[in-house]
């Protein structure tokens, strides 16, 4: 019993890290794929509220002629209940004055009313008090915020609106965000959803081509070298990936850009200069997959180069004994001992170029013409960044759900097709 | 000692009843957007109004204290509006934003923001002088939620120098502005000239026409060249015309087949782009008011000398000339304490001040928000100012406030950059715009 808590006490870290790193943005991103949050509807709830703009598309929604007439009238009335109010609040010869003049008009704009109170015989002078009173004379629920869904309701009845149609005016009037599958409804329809989903599947598979086989290119050629030296190639080829992201893309541009080191090289040879990133979609894609490649790559080659340096070098040696040469040493002893290093490389950069973006977007930004959005960028782009300030969370959160289930997928076929079982078994070097 | 103890006890109760009484302690932070050093009025216009509204207050026998946080020093819009929006989901928003007048539709909506309307008489001084156009920008349906901080506006730019050699006389130049407003000078004509500047060698290719980098409200008015409308009055629905968004896509298109315009033109680094235009690698592009500040700070110090500006040429007869205003307004955010979001209301209201407000117009060169601007010696006195008040303010336009502009102005500049950078034909592209317009927008758009 006390092992096993002590097991827990150990595990505990790792629930912790794994639940609030892992489960809980996977879950969140569940949530927001079936809502239509945006950043109108806000995401902790919403309030209630009409304001003229939606007026307009009312009677489409189903209500009476009566109700929408009486939510487009006047909205502020001088009558009794509000002198009365204003009596007691501002004064007798203010509510007098108004009762005398004014009874019963009606002003569209509170604005309206407030000047009116303003330029009385009896003026209530205060900018503040002038707004608390008019507020006294309110007849409608237009462009009011309303906190609860008990306060509309009330302000519905208090200003006369049929019951009948209360329930429609709060689901109509509700600001926040509501369950809906309208999202992938609309991935469904949305002529790019394809072209994202070629693009990904596209820089997925040649990415991973360039850094499986340059990672194994790197590994196997600085195995031969001696020791000091294939350190130092190692070093030095492990740059793009411990470089900030920023700074090395950053480099990439300064390469490629129309005033940069390829043009002005290549203008010593009468080329124009031209930009090597951005001019046609090809070498935007071949930019691309070079940067995400050579950050790949490096990984790989350090998996591989412990996975060779693992080989016993008694095979090496027996080989050479032989006659075996350097490319029969690599085709016959090397590669077949290689296979789990390459399928562990295969599934895990499967996956996370699926869901990585960054490179993309400090290079290219998904152009020239979207040629290079690839599914994460898009939904990245849906999510977080619009100019016109409205951000969909809930479609890019859709969008987000999609590759999830997509990234399960393509485990579920990694772990069948190279049987990882078959891996976790024993080690088969030792055999 | 009794009296001692009686004495400071007396003391202690009347510092501790007098003090809570007397003295109000506020801080009010304010986020600007979109700002850099020139644009510093943003935020000290607001430190100026603090100060005031404490005399205003102390003759009124309280005891105000305000502090004021300003920040600007955010990496992009990008960041800025995350950081506002989150802010505000958390309860940790500024008191005051300056920020696109886009973000009223959505931010009113969700709650963010809170009305000024509600805490200052539109009707009193300064705000009844500001300019009733820019009043209404400031506003979403029917109610005023901000108040404009600044107006600029989008010239379209010549490089006299160019224009000489490529043949017009010192007078044609100058005549071009209103040749341009009255539809007689055109996008076509635009693209002539470019091209026999490019041919000439007198700029060099993808030089002749040198447009705007990233998307902004600066493409709008060339949709709106070719005859397209943003919104329906009538209706308040966004409206895509799709014969106007082809003849602008087009006009594109052959600005690059023509090579006049770079095809991977769009996504040029910024400062690239300013230093070539300040200094006359370009023949005609398209900028705001502002760049008149930066031109100078890029080594070109004679303007007048250098440069014609007009409003943006139409593009066809259906169209016309015309430019977009894109104010940045102040908002008020909600806050838990109303006490709060009155002061930076009223603090709004004295920053808007005709004088306070043309410190923020020459200093970071933007125009006026007030009538009685023109009537301070300071901006009266700019030359650039005043002209461009004159040739460009009154026939400006705006972007509209509405919940799915973004999903428009997106989608827009998506299949511009498609066209442009020859992925799709300009059919194709307003094609795909309109299946995602209408999927996106749904009832709110019309599709003419």
């Amino acid at each position: 019993m006390s092992s096993r808590m002590l097991g827990l006490g150990f595990l505990s870290p790792a629930i912790i890290v794994v639940s609030l790193f892992f489960m809980l943005p996977v879950l969140l991103t569940i949530v927001f794929a079936f809502t239509n949050m945006s950043t109108a509807t806000g995401i902790m709830g919403g309030a209630y509220q009409i304001n003229s703009e939606q007026l307009r598309t009312l009677s489409d929604t189903g209500v009476s002629a009566e109700t929408v007439e009486k939510l487009e009238a006047a909205g502020f009335q001088i009558n009794e209940a509000g002198l009365v109010a204003l009596a007691d609040q501002f004064g007798q010869n203010t509510a007098d004055e108004l009762r005398d003049d004014y009874f019963g008009e009606t002003f569209t704009a509170r604005r309206d009313l407030e000047r009116l109170l303003r330029n009385l015989d009896e003026p209530i002078r205060q900018t503040r008090d002038r707004k608390d009173a008019a507020d006294l004379f309110t007849v409608t629920v237009i462009g009011e915020r309303f906190g609860t869904e008990e306060q509309f309701r009330t302000a519905l009845s208090e200003t006369g609106i049929d019951a009948a149609d209360h329930d429609t005016l709060i689901t109509y009037g509700y600001t926040g965000w509501v369950w809906t599958t309208s999202n992938f409804e609309l991935l469904l329809e949305l002529p790019s959803t394809l072209r994202f989903a070629a693009n990904s599947a596209f820089y997925v598979v040649c990415t991973l081509a360039f850094n499986i086989s340059f990672g194994l290119f790197l590994a196997i050629s600085t195995f031969y070298l001696p020791g000091r030296l294939a350190n130092t190639y190692r070093a030095i080829w492990f740059l793009p990936r411990i470089l900030p992201p920023v700074l090395y893309v950053l480099m990439w541009n300064w390469f490629t850009w129309d005033n940069g080191f390829i043009a002005t090289v290549t203008g010593w040879f009468g080329v124009a200069p031209q930009n090597w990133m951005l001019q046609t979609t090809t070498r935007a894609w071949t930019t691309v997959i070079l940067i995400n490649g050579f950050v790949g790559a490096s990984l790989g080659m350090i998996l591989f180069s412990s996975a060779i340096k693992a080989i016993p070098t008694s095979m090496l040696y027996a080989s050479e004994v032989d006659g075996a040469n350097r490319w029969q040493q690599v085709r016959h002893i090397i590669l077949p001992q290689m296979r789990w290093p390459i399928l562990f490389m295969t599934s895990y950069q499967t996956l996370s170029l699926l869901t990585s973006f960054e490179y993309i977007l400090l290079a290219t930004d998904g152009g020239p013409g979207r040629a290079t959005e690839v599914w994460a960028l898009a939904a990245y782009h849906t999510a977080l960044n619009n100019y016109g300030g409205n951000l969909q969370y809930g479609l890019g959160a859709a969008y987000a759900l999609a590759l999830v289930f997509i990234g399960i997928g393509l485990s579920v076929v990694y772990l069948r097709l190279f049987n990882f079982k078959e891996l976790l078994a024993k080690p088969r070097i030792e055999q | 000692m009794k009296s001692l103890i009686r004495t400071s006890a007396l003391i202690g109760t009347l510092a501790a009843l007098a003090a809570p009484a007397l003295a109000e302690d506020v801080t009010i932070t304010v986020w600007a957007g979109g700002s850099n050093d020139g644009d510093s009025y943003r935020i000290e216009a607001i430190e100026i109004a603090a100060d005031l509204l404490e005399r205003e207050a102390a003759i009124l026998g309280e005891d105000l204290n305000i502090t004021v946080e300003g920040r600007r020093d955010f990496t992009g819009w990008e960041e800025f509006k995350q950081g506002i929006t989150l802010g505000a989901e958390a309860g940790t928003a500024p008191s005051i934003v300056v920020t696109s007048h886009l973000d009223i539709a959505p931010w009113s909506q969700a709650g963010y923001i809170v009305a000024i309307e509600d805490y200052v008489d539109l009707d009193s001084w300064p705000l009844n002088n500001v300019y009733p156009n820019l009043m209404e920008i400031a506003s979403y349906s029917g109610t005023q939620y901000g108040i404009p901080q600044d107006a600029e506006s989008r010239p379209f730019f010549y490089w006299r120098e160019t224009m000489t050699q490529i043949g017009y006389s010192e007078d044609e130049i100058d005549a071009i502005p209103d040749l341009v407003a009255s539809g007689e000078y055109t996008l076509a004509n635009v693209l002539a000239d470019a091209t026999k500047a490019v041919e000439m060698g007198i700029v060099e290719e993808g030089y002749g026409f040198y447009p705007r980098v990233s998307n902004g409200p600066d493409y709008a008015q060339f949709y709106q060249s070719f005859g397209g409308e943003l919104i329906d009055p009538e209706t308040r629905k966004l409206v895509l015309d799709k014969a106007a968004m082809t003849e602008f896509y087009q006009f594109f298109v052959d600005a690059v087949a023509a090579g006049v315009t770079r095809q991977n033109h769009l996504g040029t680094d910024w400062n690239q782009w300013y230093t070539e235009v300040a200094n006359g690698r370009a023949a005609f592009w398209h900028g705001g008011t502002w760049h008149y500040g930066r031109y100078a700070k890029e080594g070109n110090d004679d303007f007048w000398g250098t440069i014609q500006f007009s409003l943006i040429p139409a593009g066809n007869e259906n169209g016309r000339a015309n430019t977009i205003t894109h104010p940045l307004v102040y908002l008020v955010m909600d806050q838990e304490d109303d006490r709060i979001e009155e002061i930076a209301s009223q603090l709004i209201a004295i920053a808007t001040e005709p004088r306070l407000n043309s410190l923020h117009a020459i200093k970071s060169n933007h125009l006026a928000v007030a009538k009685a601007q023109n009537d301070v010696d300071l901006y009266r006195g700019n030359r650039w100012a005043s002209e461009a008040t004159e040739v460009l303010l009154a026939s400006a336009t705006a972007q509209p406030n509405h919940l799915q502009y973004g999903a428009f102005s997106e989608a827009m500049f998506r299949g511009l950059e498609a066209a442009w950078t020859g992925v799709q034909t300009p059919e194709e592209a307003v094609a795909e715009v309109e299946a995602q317009m209408r999927a996106t927008i749904g009832e709110d758009l019309i599709v003419r």
